[in-house]
């Protein structure tokens, strides 16, 4: 396992710092600099969240890791 | 005739778990039990509240000039008269902090307060409301969470895009693969309704604001800490100048520890006009100006293995919010963590969302979320059990948490008896026999808490606190901040501290519900003063009982102070019980030898390393008998019975009572109590239309108490009385399941869903070329 991801807003590690777990912090605290930071990558923060609670699985938060992850790669770099 | 059996039953205790009745209950049956309707104080004055007829709209003008010219009005106060501060019971989260109980620019539901009077009579405030005119501006308005999340919706508070107000997240396990293990996988939606906490004694409160800037309120409420906290910080004062008083309460089924209008209003009154403002709601406005359980859509998708084994859950939950945050917050978080419950999950999942409407606030009532997730859990359970040819019963205990399970990242399981509750309810089962042609039994499994660890007030006191003094001829003044609401907590506290300290209970006086004379605590709400409470009443006994027995000690002439010990006031030696003297005695020496101060016992609790949800849990398994009459679809409930495990009981008589109380209010919950809305308006908010479970609808509600050891609990004990609301519900819906193979998707089950229900049924045996439905073969 490499880096654990670190909250790109806030600096915090989320449970086991994996990018999905980051994903489900910047949902739970759902304040307006963590949404603003998902608008930022061209997402709709709730229209994530909607799609999150309207459709089985979990669509959302694996999005929002993936986009996670790769900023954070390109902050290693 | 109701059956009460204990099973495991410990016998060490001399006033635990003994015949004890309610220590206030003469106070109560000869009518001299001060409730706040009783109080009377010179010069006071009566309060009404004028009320919006609108679901949503703006205020743009309030003229209350006529009002003032009726004779005997003496004041009126509108949002304008007041700081205007948006509060809630989510201090430390001021997002959540959504409400000005006197609105000043918007109404968000019919029943929302916009002024109030103060009269020398009742019915002249009443009269006045009609006096006063508001200008309003009617915006558009939502009713339902599935709607309001719509783009199109109108907003009902600045900022929450798509009316979300709250979303909760619970996951553990990889949810994913466990899906992939299971070889049987069920989706459904559910609609379970709200319900009204109906208590007997409707909101209520008398304020009494004087020259000396102290405000002294009597009020019908769950934790007086939390009205003196919560009214301190709407009316810009300390908390220490505002007296709350609340000796006896008519019930609150967690419905009554909030800000309401009847308090809000009397003390903006009362800080106005300087005399004394009393406001007590009537029946129609507790319905419709209060609060009321949760309305939710539920989705739930179970994986199970064919051999029962079970494997993923997934749940997407959405709340009905109504306008107001209030303590939706939190049963949108127990609703996600008991649909999980009593069972093992490999990979669990939970979203949910808490959608504000222009309807009613809703908020916690007794189950807190758990009611409502039961519902559809046992119910699907019960289908899946049925869908795969399994034993309902083992398929529930091969997947139940035991002793020593920790639920991944949420809590440990210290004491558990569920598995015995299987035995018991299968014996039950075979006692019945053979069934007449009408009838059928449904059983539902259920956990719940004791006391919640989360401290969204923001206290930094201890959530539970005792202080106990020793008078000269050996009687205790025990001060609790625990908060009698006709649930027997003032007896509990006082059981467990006779007990500890070694006296009886007619020796133990219990003061509570004042805020100048009793310690800060959270207060009556999720199942937690037996456990909470009554820890720090046993630590404060402790305390006073080791200073005695230093005396006792010292004049003894044994080597080691543990060897001595108070029981039945009799101090003595532990090894030669016969040796010992009064406890009386023993008081006055020590009075004597501290040069006459006082002994006094401190005691506190704040639960500690206790995962994310509460200290400890109980369990349970109910079954019930229903009757359904197939012309009209009429429910009865024939008979019942619950195995219950709530550690080690304190006092059964109490316990009976609780378990009884609930379950009568969880049968309406399951078939009677409907609360319909039209156009954001309730329909029925009266007693005639608005159906509860009367004494003669109650079957019999027999019981086995599974004793088990709580090591975190007084004395082993744990949760009693709020957790069986759980289970009801869904056990009526699988009763009818077995009856006549049809599912029961929303509650409460009502006459004409069942009628539907054997229509569609009849349709599609029809098509198949079956039988008809409910025809035993």
């Amino acid at each position: 396992m490499g880096d654990p991801i670190i909250c790109p807003v806030c600096g915090r590690k989320a449970k086991t710092g994996s990018a999905i777990d980051c994903a489900r912090h910047m949902f739970g605290t759902g304040d307006k600099p963590h949404r603003q930071w998902v608008e930022a990558q061209g997402l709709s923060f709730i229209d994530l969240l909607i799609e999150q609670a309207t459709t089985p699985g979990n669509k959302s938060y694996v999005a929002l890791a993936e986009i996670i992850e790769k900023h954070a790669q390109a902050q290693k770099k | 005739m109701n059956k009460y059996t204990v099973i495991n039953p410990h016998s060490e205790f001399k006033v635990i778990n003994t015949h004890v009745h309610n220590i206030d209950g003469a106070a109560k049956v000869t009518g001299r039990a001060t409730y706040t309707f009783d109080v009377k104080l010179p010069n006071m004055l009566y309060g009404k509240i004028l009320r919006s007829p609108h679901p949503h709209a703006k205020i743009l003008n309030i003229d209350y000039s006529k009002a003032l010219e009726l004779p005997g009005v003496i004041g009126v106060v509108t949002g304008k008269d007041t700081l205007g501060v948006k509060q809630g019971i989510w201090r430390r989260y001021q997002d959540l902090c959504d409400e000005q109980v006197l609105t000043v620019e918007k109404v968000r539901y019919i029943g929302e307060a916009v002024a109030a009077v103060a009269a020398i009579t009742e019915e002249i405030a009443e009269k006045a409301l009609d006096l006063i005119d508001v200008d309003y501006e009617v915006l558009p308005a939502v009713f339902e969470p599935m709607e309001a999340i719509k783009k199109e919706a109108p907003e009902i508070h600045e900022g929450f895009e798509r009316n979300i107000n709250v979303t909760r997240h619970i996951e553990w396990g990889d949810v994913e693969e466990a899906f992939e293990e299971a070889e049987y996988i069920r989706e459904d939606w559910f609609k379970c309704g709200g319900q009204a906490h109906m208590c007997m004694e409707t909101r209520a409160a008398v304020s009494d604001y004087t020259p000396d800037g102290k405000l002294t309120i009597y009020h019908s409420n769950q934790s007086p800490y939390y009205m003196q906290g919560l009214m301190a910080g709407v009316l810009g004062m300390r908390e220490g100048d505002i007296r709350v008083i609340s000796t006896y309460v008519g019930g609150g089924f967690g419905g009554k520890f909030e800000l309401d209008g009847a308090i809000f209003c009397s003390a903006v009154l009362s800080k106005k006009l300087h005399r004394p403002v009393k406001i007590v709601f009537t029946r129609e406005e507790d319905f419709i100006a209060s609060k009321r359980r949760t309305p939710m859509f539920y989705y739930v998708r179970t994986g199970v293995k064919k051999d029962g084994t079970f494997c993923a859950r997934e749940a997407k939950v959405f709340t009905n919010g109504g306008a107001y945050t209030g303590m939706g917050a939190t049963a949108l978080y127990l609703t996600g963590f008991f649909h999980s419950f009593p069972y093992r999950w490999k990979g669990y999942r939970y979203d949910g969302y808490r959608v504000y409407t222009n309807t009613l606030p809703s908020t916690s009532m007794r189950g807190f979320g758990a009611p409502q997730a039961m519902f559809c859990s046992e119910q699907q359970i019960e289908w899946i059990a049925a869908d795969l040819g399994l034993d309902p019963i083992e398929m529930r205990r091969k997947n139940s948490h035991y002793e020593g399970y920790e639920v991944p990242g949420q809590a440990t399981i210290a004491s558990c008896g569920i598995d015995q509750c299987y035995d018991e309810i299968k014996k039950w089962i075979a006692s019945k026999g053979k069934l007449p042609a009408n009838r059928s039994i449904g059983i539902s499994a259920c956990g719940f808490m004791s006391g919640g660890i989360f401290n969204w007030f923001d206290t930094p006191y201890s959530f539970s606190s005792a202080v106990i003094t020793i008078n000269q001829d050996g009687t205790v003044e025990l001060h609790v901040g625990a908060q009698e609401i006709g649930q027997g907590s003032n007896t509990t506290m006082a059981i467990i501290c006779a007990e500890t300290l070694g006296v009886k209970v007619e020796d133990i006086k219990v003061h509570s519900g004042d805020t100048d004379h009793c310690p800060p605590d959270l207060g009556a709400w999720g199942s937690r003063q037996t456990l909470m409470a009554g820890n720090a009443v046993k630590m404060a006994a402790e305390d006073a009982k080791k200073q005695l027995l230093e005396f006792a000690y010292a004049q003894s002439g044994y080597n080691i102070v543990y060897d001595l010990d108070i029981k039945d006031r009799w101090v003595h030696a532990i090894a030669r019980p016969e040796r010992g003297y009064d406890y009386g005695e023993l008081v006055k020496k020590a009075l004597r030898g501290k040069d006459g101060q006082r002994i006094v016992g401190r005691g506190y609790y704040t639960p500690h390393r206790k995962g994310m949800i509460s200290p400890a849990y109980s369990y349970m398994l109910q079954g019930v008998e229903v009757e359904v009459d197939e012309e009209t679809g009429k429910i009865k409930l024939v008979d019942s019975f619950t195995a219950h495990d709530c550690g080690q009981p304190i006092n059964h008589l109490g316990l009976i009572g609780q378990l009884e109380g609930a379950f009568s209010m969880a049968a309406g919950y399951g078939y009677l109590e409907y609360m319909p809305y039209e156009d954001g308006k309730l329909m029925n908010p009266n007693l005639v239309d608005y159906k509860m479970i009367r004494a003669t609808e109650m079957p019999p509600a027999n019981i086995a108490e599974i004793d088990t050891y709580e090591p975190e609990g007084p004395y082993g004990a744990k949760e009693a009385g709020e957790g069986l609301t759980n289970p009801t519900a869904a056990a009526i819906g699988n009763a009818i399941f077995h009856r006549f193979g049809v599912q029961m998707k929303e509650n409460p089950i009502r006459p004409e869903m069942i009628l539907n229900a054997l229509r569609e049924k009849a349709e599609q045996d029809k098509a198949a070329g079956k039988d008809k439905p409910g025809k035993k073969k």
